[in-house]
């Protein structure tokens, strides 16, 4: 018999030895072909993102940015530099890696496509994530919640949109406070009366004037109008979430994944909630 | 067993039919859509238009609501994008499928479809290349296209846009802005759409209104780009002037000035055309208007938007005899962008009517303006 211990293997008795053990080979191939896979993978996604490693290599962070959004993004009028909470933010991200960011001005329409085609290294202008794009870009974990929110007179009693049966609710007419407050209007029965400003901010005041028992706007809105969260809190989970991203391109996980650590470490040393009261306020947290 | 002989004619025209069917060209069935009556539009200026944005919008109810709403509106023209990599798959096979949808609710509604046409397929541009890529050797597929789409909308859509924007470099694929190479883009389409109809009407520009700085990577002047089409011969090969024109911070009456970009920024293009003597040619804007989010720094308040807005509609009907067409950017998007960019829309994602909508409806109806609430 080949194989026999007191033989010596022969090509012939090796391939007979595994033709009878084919499960055994069939375990070996597949994980032989794990460790390949495992491979080529770690080397996609580490030493294959081109665009981490040129950051790296020559220091430099390229961002786009759109700087006509304040208080994320505008210029300065004096030096005509852009200032703002995402200026601050990618700045305090390259210090995390040991580089410089170079804020490159593009119009908001391009950021996507200019992200995509590596004409920067990533975008950061007040960038909601874009789910039709996922295949040419990817997008950090959120840094800001820019979401329509219920907010309240610090007093109240109100604690979510279930309290408002019989309320008066004000919203910036045509905005998405104004969508999402009819819906609460229609879920009520109609028990819910809509005052409708021209503004946000006119909105807000009508709150603070007695008008409105409530306010539904924008997370960021509401930060200007109460900067120091004096006057009105906000209660319940957003009603529409607007998380703000950095994006990358979809063929840079370890620059995607450098941007998340950094974000992490940032919200963990507390800049990032430093950055947010510059600009935004106590209610800008 | 072999097959009998009873049953052998039977099997052959079987695999006849499916012989046909491969090897005939594709056809997109037209969809079968519920239609009202015939519509039209009443309103006292039938050069108001809006751009709509039924790209990304799959039901067909909601294209059709979209359209009864432009209607009911009173704007009997629209501008909506045709993307050729949808449309053409692959090379020589076409799907109409959504634009006959798009198309036939737009004309039981009684409007007028001004169909751009761009968004380059994969098969049709080198890899890694952006969707707006389109070198020279591109060209004659896209002219292709463009001859395919005109026969098969011969009769239901009048009026195509050749590309857009091709002054900045995003919207030229990355690649430094070419007013030779796009007059020559331009001069091949023309000749295959009016190969395929001669009625056709060819609007070419299409620019963005930008004070980009000589030499600059991302763009080049509009005013400039336009004088240097002229001069790579591109007056025989369009016949309406596409035209961008945002208003941003400042009113419809703000004096055209060439270091500012508002609404009337059109007529320094029209001037243009009539200094290379094609002032007898008509202007399309084709995208416009103003934006009233709170923050933008490009925006107005909303009720100089609507105030905006009505005068530039009006300017078009009074003023510019040689406007076809006053565009306002964008009717509604499918989603929330969850930007300043929702602020553009007339209508939400749920159909609920802003105040400039319901205030352009009362002023097609010839009635006083106001402001609620």
């Amino acid at each position: 018999m080949t194989g026999s211990p007191s033989t010596p293997w022969t090509r012939r008795s090796i391939r007979a030895f595994w033709r009878r053990h084919t499960l055994a080979s069939s375990i070996v191939l597949a994980i032989g072909v794990l460790i390949a896979l495992t491979l080529v993978a770690r080397a996609l996604t580490s030493g294959g993102d081109a665009t981490a490693r040129h950051i790296r290599q020559s220091g430099v962070w390229r961002v786009g940015m759109d700087p006509s959004f304040p208080p994320f993004e505008i210029l300065d009028a004096g030096t005509g530099k852009p200032v703002g909470l995402d200026v601050d933010l990618v700045n305090a991200i390259a210090a995390q890696w040991g580089v410089r960011a170079e804020i490159v001005g593009l119009g908001f329409d391009e950021l996507i496509d200019a992200v995509a085609a590596h004409r920067v290294d990533s975008a950061v202008s007040a960038l909601p994530v874009a789910p039709l794009r996922t295949r040419e870009v990817s997008f950090s974990s959120p840094y800001y919640e820019a979401g329509v929110v219920l907010a309240v007179p610090r007093d109240s009693s109100l604690s979510g949109t279930d309290d408002l049966g019989g309320r008066r609710v004000a919203a910036e007419w045509g905005s998405e406070g104004d969508a999402q407050a009819r819906a609460l209007q229609q879920r009520l029965g109609g028990e819910l009366t809509l005052i409708l400003r021209e503004s946000p901010g006119e909105a807000l005041a009508a709150v603070a004037a007695g008008e409105a028992d409530a306010v539904i706007v924008d997370s960021v809105s509401l930060a200007l109008y109460d900067p120091a969260g004096e006057s009105l809190r906000v209660v319940g989970a957003p009603l529409r979430s607007d998380p703000y991203v950095v994006m990358v391109p979809a063929n840079a996980p370890q620059l995607l994944k450098d941007v998340d650590v950094a974000l992490a470490a940032l919200d963990q040393d507390g800049t990032l909630a430093r950055l947010k009261s510059r600009w935004l306020g106590a209610n800008g947290r | 067993m072999k097959g009998s002989s009873t049953g052998t004619p039977a099997r052959s025209l079987l695999a006849l039919a499916l012989l046909a069917a491969l090897i005939l060209p594709a056809r997109s069935l037209r969809p079968w859509v519920e239609y009202g009556p015939q519509q039209r539009v009443d309103t006292i200026n039938p050069k108001m238009c809006v751009h709509t944005r039924l790209t990304d919008e799959v039901e067909p109810w909601k294209i059709q609501r979209s359209f009864e709403m432009v209607r009911e509106m009173g704007a009997p023209w629209v501008v909506e994008y045709f993307l050729w990599a949808a449309h053409e798959p692959s090379r020589g096979v076409y799907d109409w499928t959504h634009a006959d949808l798009v198309v036939d609710h737009a004309a039981n509604q009684g409007l007028e479809v001004v169909a751009r046409l761009g968004f380059v397929p994969d098969w049709a541009r080198p890899p890694k290349t952006s969707q707006l890529y389109l070198d020279a050797a591109g060209y004659s597929a896209f002219a292709e296209f463009v001859a395919a789409f005109v026969t098969h909308f011969r009769g239901r859509v009048r009026f195509i846009v050749v590309w857009n924007e091709p002054n900045l470099s995003q919207e030229w694929g990355y690649r430094q802005v070419d007013p030779v190479g796009y007059t020559e883009l331009l001069r091949q389409a023309y000749l295959a759409a009016k190969a395929a109809n001669p009625d056709i009407k060819i609007l070419g520009g299409a620019l963005a209104p930008t004070l980009a700085p000589p030499g600059s990577q991302w763009a080049l002047n509009d005013e400039e780009f336009l004088q240097r089409m002229y001069e790579a011969g591109a007056a025989p090969y369009f016949d309406i002037l596409a035209a961008h024109s945002y208003g941003w911070t400042f009113s419809a009456e703000d004096p055209p000035a060439s270091g500012s970009v508002n609404l009337r920024r059109v007529e320094l293009l029209h001037d243009i055309m009539v200094r290379n003597g094609d002032g007898s040619k008509q202007v399309m804007i084709t995208e416009g208007g103003w934006n009233d989010h709170p923050r933008w720094t490009k925006a107005v308040r909303p009720a100089q938007r609507v105030a905006n807005t009505l005068d530039a509609y009006q300017m078009a009907l009074d003023r510019w005899p040689w406007v076809t067409a006053m565009c306002v950017w964008a009717f509604r998007y499918p989603r929330p962008a969850g930007t300043y960019q929702d602020y553009f829309t007339f209508v939400d994602g749920s159909f609920r009517p802003k105040p400039i909508y319901l205030a352009a409806q009362a002023y097609a109806r010839g009635e006083a303006r106001q402001w609620l609430p």
